[in-house]
């Protein structure tokens, strides 16, 4: 009680008390240490048993760390598992076998003579092509429910596909088969599923892409870069090849040109957002990192930032919104990984891309303390508007009120150009924010809401019952389709 | 209402009224860095003092507009990052505001960037398509033209064959020309080996304090002011970075006696020339060519008994390429694409300096010496598939390939034979129906010499046990029966 009348007293005087909240209040950012002289520029992370975590490096070592879920992190130890891997981007275990995305192929590898290291290192698939350009990456996702591995193939240096299945996501199967599953990527930085079981990816601005975004690998898709589409003859399981999209078109129009065409979930505004998005995270701990469950993380290399996402399902489309979340990693982030217990790994590198965090490489890991911040849980898209729902409930005053709201909105060029500014500026009206279930949530009822358009909301002016400013005020939900 | 209309309004003024600081931080900061000297402790290329961004804007609107590829000399240093084009993300006034803000901040002093002039470079361009390379663009728009860094310049040309810096003062030269571009180049002489060169002139210090001098060269050279030596290479050897040499003095403000003393013995020829200090932030190249830093090079080795793996793109073999490196300096590139051995060599393993640097662009060639390329096609049926390796206890590999029903084991150590060191392989056949015919080589003639024993082109030779080879239009097989092993020892004449 004490501390409690002493800071509203401090409040008093500066008159932003609401502004206090802040990333340690609530989350513990702590780096985990690195063996002593190694360069550690992470690519994976993957979980075993024992609360042991494996992590890759972009020189291509595997090691496996212990100690890293203790308090006390400063008796981690290391043990160097394998080395000479060809820049791998995705890892996890399964049944005694650490399995990797590597640039030329999946394969998995084990210690078969009990030494601590690897020895036995089988290519599962090796069937897409490498011609030597740096930008061919491969980043390969978790097995999916039935074991299959999903891979996403960065364009020929991120413009062209001048090898096999550059700009497709293919499936690898436990026994080694190789099925063509989407096309129309550009540059991805990462890939998971959401809590349902469905596979996404990031792609980066660039051509075809006016702005980042995080994108859904429904199978049999066209993602929306052509550059990759001579593969469709190889491809009999995808049907014909996709009429090639209008330049300097919009997405939303193109869509309809072309039936395969899957609108990215979440656009992630260039420059506002992020730069460069990489990995993917469904927090499946059922609230063990906060009240976000079943949300993506979705991880952010040049703002060193980790986002996050609420998804929902539109006329069977994904689509919906981002919010800023945790800041402040010390390299730009790749890999992440999040435990049974909470916990996130973050793994960073800046290397040949810059990032805020001024470290060449980190790996960290963040606990939530328990204390939820004042936050939009949630948006989703009405027919007439937007419906938040908040971490605790709000003052029904302030969160009543329109002027407590601001949005604005706009679309990308859909273009063979790289990236696009934002066009086609629209202000959509909030005529009325109705709060609901005790003030759990706000129902926003908007004239001018576009179909196709990123919708930016500001609600700075929204109290918490308690009279807290929210964490961060603003959302940008994509608006893919307006529900009936 | 009102305060949403107000919004609205004050969003559409920002607009109009672009602030070149706030949308250098969105856009450009993450890599150039909030105080332009490039992220990461300049890892970046900087723009705080860089020649780039001074003199006519074009150069900078054009890198903007279009993005640039490759490398690029900036500070006295190259990087080989790529610039993404912001032709079709930032409006006109975008990009004039922020390079107008570049060319004004962190004392940066030039021209502020007119939005017509951004729309005109924009227009009369519009037909390129691909980013910019650093030498194209100096071709069109070539940096600040600035006072002859080094006045009154001279060179002396002298002809004779040294190792080292003879003592020019007993020598006569052959001939003197000014050279009114004020830069030293090896390009002054007259011949390509077996010269010397002195030039001579006056050096104005901004202002007064210690300045630094950066020097490499092809052979030796030395750099003296006012008869006071301030650094220099001795002997001879490449100009790589690798004996680049760095010196400091203090100058008062104003004209100093310059001299740069330069021999080259044979082979290439070149001097490269910087200085900076107090109103040089950025260094100031006094040759024609620009300083290259040092690239250290990242050795990877064995570490003890134990054979190193390094997979990534190694010159002259296939992109899915698995360097080993044994103890004992005996090294191996096997191509996962071809199935087959391609690269032999002795010595240094790899450097990871070409792909454990920036992006990691390009092949790297092997580090060591007498490289050997064994073959560049595929070795076995184009059914065959790589099903990676296993290593033993001392990390040596045993290449695994699925060929239909069958499985072919390719295992590599280092051994002696006839008292020499070599690579020992064993091919063995996996329990099929059929015979197996694999590639030896595709380009070296195999010629009998002994019992067991072959000549593979001129440097290797051959010793093959338990099994059959033979060789016709010019390549050579080695013949396997199902669940034959066949032990071949490559060496070195």
């Amino acid at each position: 009680m004490t501390f409690l009348s002493k800071s509203a007293i401090t409040c008093g005087l500066i008159l932003s008390c609401a502004s206090a909240q802040q990333q340690s209040d609530f989350y513990t950012r702590e780096e985990i240490p690195l063996p002593a002289g190694e360069v550690m520029e992470l690519g994976s992370i993957a979980l075993m048993p024992g609360h042991k975590v494996a992590v890759t490096t972009r020189r291509g070592d595997l090691w496996i760390c212990s100690g890293a879920y203790e308090s006390d992190l400063s008796k981690v130890t290391w043990q160097k598992f394998a080395e000479g891997l060809h820049e791998p981007f995705g890892m996890f275990w399964k049944d005694g076998w650490l399995y990797l995305t590597q640039r030329p192929e999946v394969t998995r590898l084990k210690d078969s003579d009990g030494d601590g290291r690897a020895d036995l290192f089988e290519t599962i698939n090796s069937d897409w092509g490498i011609n030597g350009n740096y930008h061919e990456y491969a980043f390969g996702s978790d097995p999916d429910k039935n074991g299959d591995i999903w891979a996403v193939l960065c364009l020929t240096g991120s413009f062209t596909a001048e090898s096999p299945w550059r700009g497709w996501c293919v499936r690898i199967t436990p026994d080694g088969q190789m099925i063509p599953t989407a096309s129309g990527i550009r540059s991805p930085g990462g890939i998971g599923f959401n809590a349902e079981g469905d596979v996404f990816y990031t792609d980066n601005q660039g051509v075809w892409n006016g702005s980042s975004s995080l994108k859904w690998l429904k199978p049999g898709s066209f993602q929306g870069n052509p550059s990759g589409n001579v593969f469709y003859p190889d491809a009999p399981n995808m049907g014909p090849r996709p009429a090639d999209p209008v330049d300097k078109s919009r997405i939303l129009a193109e869509r309809k040109r072309i039936p395969e065409f899957v609108p990215p979930a979440v656009i992630l505004p260039h420059a506002k957002v992020g730069h460069s998005p990489t990995a993917i995270v469904a927090d499946t701990t059922g609230g063990k990192f906060g009240p976000w469950d079943k949300q993506l993380y979705v991880g952010e290399q040049t703002k060193s930032e980790v986002q996050r996402v609420s998804l929902e399902k539109v006329n069977g489309i994904y689509q919906g919104a981002v919010f800023h979340f945790l800041s402040g990693f010390q390299a730009g982030i790749v890999p992440m990984r999040q435990a049974d217990d909470g916990t996130l790994f973050v793994g960073g590198t800046n290397r040949g891309w810059a990032s805020s965090g001024t470290k060449p490489f980190t790996f960290e890991r963040v606990r939530w303390n328990g204390k939820t911040p004042f936050e939009i849980l949630a948006m989703g898209a009405k027919k007439d508007g937007f419906e938040l729902t908040f971490t605790e409930p709000v003052d029904p005053a302030t969160a009543g009120s329109p002027e407590s709201y601001s949005m604005d909105a706009w679309t990308y060029i859909y273009q063979a150009e790289y990236g696009s500014p934002e066009v086609d500026q629209a202000t959509p009206k909030i005529t009325s924010a109705e709060v609901l279930e005790g003030g759990r949530k706000v129902r926003l009822t908007i004239e001018g809401l576009v179909q196709g358009h990123v919708h930016h909301l500001s609600a700075g002016g929204v109290r918490s019952a308690a009279g807290g400013k929210l964490w961060h005020p603003e959302a940008w939900y994509t608006l893919n389709e307006i529900p009936d | 209402m009102l305060r949403t209309a107000l919004v609205a309004f004050f969003s559409a003024a920002s607009l109009q009224a672009q602030d070149g600081g706030q949308l250098f931080s969105l856009y450009c900061a993450a890599c150039h860095g909030a105080d332009g000297k490039g992220a990461t402790g300049g890892q970046f290329p900087p723009l705080a003092g860089s020649d780039w961004v001074h003199g006519n804007a074009a150069r900078a609107v054009e890198i903007v507009l279009r993005g640039l590829h490759g490398e690029i000399h900036v500070d006295g240093r190259t990087f080989n990052l790529e610039m993404p084009p912001q032709g079709a993300v930032l409006a006109d006034d975008q990009i004039a505001a922020i390079l107008t803000h570049v060319r004004s901040s962190w004392g940066n002093k030039a021209e502020p960037v007119k939005s017509e002039t951004v729309k005109a470079i924009r227009a009369a361009g519009n037909d390129r398509k691909v980013p910019w390379t650093a030498k194209e663009l100096l071709a069109i728009h070539p940096l600040p033209a600035s006072e002859p860094p080094i006045a009154n310049l001279t060179s002396q040309i002298y002809h004779g064959t040294w190792k080292d810096l003879p003592d020019f003062s007993q020598l006569e030269a052959t001939n003197v020309e000014e050279e009114h571009d004020g830069l030293i180049s090896v390009t002054h002489a007259d011949r390509t080996d077996e010269f010397g060169l002195v030039w001579q002139g006056d050096l104005v210090a901004p202002e007064s304090g210690t300045f630094v001098f950066r020097l490499d060269a092809d052979d030796a050279a030395r750099v003296m002011i006012d008869g006071k030596t301030v650094t220099e290479v001795r002997g001879t050897g490449p100009m790589n970075g690798s004996r680049a040499k760095q010196g400091k003095i203090n100058l008062t403000a104003g004209p100093h006696k310059i001299r740069i003393e330069f021999v080259e013995f044979f082979g290439q020829e070149s001097i490269a020339l910087a200085w900076k200090g107090p109103g040089l932030p950025s260094w100031r190249n006094l040759a024609d060519h620009p300083i290259e830093a040092a690239k250290p090079s990242i050795p990877i080795q064995p570490s003890g008994e134990r054979a190193v793996v390094y997979r990534n793109f190694i010159a002259d073999t296939t992109p899915r390429a698995i360097g080993i490196g044994f103890p004992g300096g005996l090294n191996l590139a096997y191509s996962a694409d071809h199935l087959a051995p391609e690269l032999i060599w002795s010595g240094y393993f790899m450097d990871g300096s070409r792909h454990w640097v920036d992006r990691g662009q390009g092949n790297q060639p092997p580090a060591g010496e007498n490289v050997v390329k064994l073959s560049g096609t595929p070795a076995l049926p184009s059914e065959a598939r790589f099903r990676g390796y296993k290593l033993d206890p001392s990390g040596n590999p045993t290449f695994m390939v699925q060929i239909g029903d069958q499985t072919l084991q390719d295992a590599w150590k280092p051994g002696i034979t006839g008292g020499k060191p070599g690579l020992v392989r064993s091919v063995t056949a996996g329990n099929g129906k059929n015979p197996l015919e694999i590639l030896i080589s595709d380009r070296l003639p195999m010629k009998q010499t002994g019992d067991l024993e072959f000549d593979l082109g001129s440097e290797i030779q051959l010793h093959v046990e338990q099994a059959l080879v033979e060789s016709r239009d010019g390549k050579s097989f080695l013949k396997l029966a199902p669940g034959q092993t066949a032990v071949l020892t490559y060496r070195w004449k």
